[in-house]
């Protein structure tokens, strides 16, 4: 399958989704607390995350997060396209230092182990798949900076990394979608609530914390990629 | 306290956005209008007393409003979003016109357009 026809049928299967996504969601009639006191009371007993802000935008409000991860895929892909349209300059990269380049390779996996936590952890502590896929494209910035932006881009090739994002979009809208094929409202959660304050606990909240860090992660990274190689080199 | 503080922000913000005519500057104030924004939605959930809500079940204690917390998650990604374009097309129009002053591109493409509109003789 060439490139445009991979890139076609993920662009007609992530608008399809979304299409059948919003049809559904208007056409049923799921309760939602009417005020704010009302999440603090329930949230707790029908999300089972201790977390309450994650209990509300990856369960109550999950079709906003939806719509707020397509307006991002939707920036990555006008960054990407304008930037490489446009002429671009080639600087030359700058030759850092030993110490940075030491000190990368102590922080940036440091970094991914923080994005790991926030993603995995999101539901019953502070953190979150925003938050922890903005911080790993921040340790690969470092990397980047430290031993240039060619070096990082042989070992991550952005065509892969923009389909792999999109791919995760996909994924995640499907995966909201199961329940309809099980007679359910879109949108709602199968999995078993389990114990709040527990590793295995909030239905879905987890998983979708993991992909959301990898699409944030990506997404964000393929933003600085695009504009340092605009630039020529970091 | 807070609600103040992103007011003033705001106000400097948008005070900026208009007054300055570079366009860096522009997206610049338009970062620091949007912090306001988020800095007030948080404000307002807070009450006295209140820690971040997190809670498992059992625990006592006065939590803030979780509602205007996830709103405000919206608003960095859109935020996010609209300066990473913004600053794209900033680009383009200064390697066009090799300037960020937004007067000075509004005449270049004021006269870009009136050279194509006048025939040729």
């Amino acid at each position: 399958m060439n490139k445009l026809r991979i890139r076609t049928v993920l662009a007609v299967g992530i608008i399809s989704a979304f299409v059948v996504l919003v049809a559904l969601a208007f056409a049923s009639d799921q309760p939602v607390p009417a005020d704010s006191q009302q999440y603090l009371a329930r949230a707790l007993g029908e999300t089972g995350a201790s977390n309450r802000v994650a209990g509300i935008y990856l369960n109550y409000r999950l079709l906003d997060t939806l719509l707020e991860l397509l307006v991002f895929s939707v920036a990555v892909l006008g960054v990407r396209h304008y930037l490489q349209q446009s002429e671009g300059m080639s600087l030359p990269a700058l030759s850092e230092s030993e110490v940075l380049q030491t000190a990368v390779s102590f922080l940036s996996p440091l970094a991914l182990l923080l994005c790991a936590f926030f993603a995995i952890f999101g539901h019953i502590s502070p953190g979150g798949g925003f938050a922890a896929g903005v911080i790993a494209a921040s340790g690969l910035l470092y990397v980047a900076i430290a031993h240039g932006m060619k070096a990082t881009e042989t070992r991550l090739n952005p065509w892969r990394l923009a389909l792999a994002e999109k791919a995760i979009l996909l994924l995640l809208l499907a995966f909201v979608l199961v329940p309809a094929a099980f007679g359910k409202i879109p949108l709602s959660d199968l999995l078993p609530k389990g114990t709040p304050g527990q590793l295995l606990s909030g239905g879905s909240i987890l998983i979708y914390n993991i992909l959301i860090a990898m699409k944030v992660f990506i997404g964000a990274w393929l933003v600085i990629a695009a504009f340092a190689q605009h630039r020529g080199e970091l | 306290m807070a609600a103040i503080v992103a007011f003033i922000l705001f106000g400097l913000g948008i005070l900026v956005l208009v007054l300055r005519r570079d366009l860096v500057i522009k997206l610049l104030a338009l970062g620091l209008v949007n912090a306001a924004s988020i800095l007030f939605l948080v404000s307002i959930g807070d009450r006295p007393g209140a820690r971040a809500p997190i809670q498992g079940p059992g625990e006592m204690g006065i939590l803030a409003d979780p509602l205007p917390q996830a709103l405000v998650l919206s608003a960095i990604v859109v935020n996010f979003a609209i300066l990473a374009l913004a600053l794209v097309f900033v680009m383009i129009l200064v390697e066009r016109y090799h300037s960020t002053d937004s007067t000075r591109i509004e005449q270049e493409m004021a006269r870009e357009i009136d050279e194509e509109e006048t025939p040729c003789l």
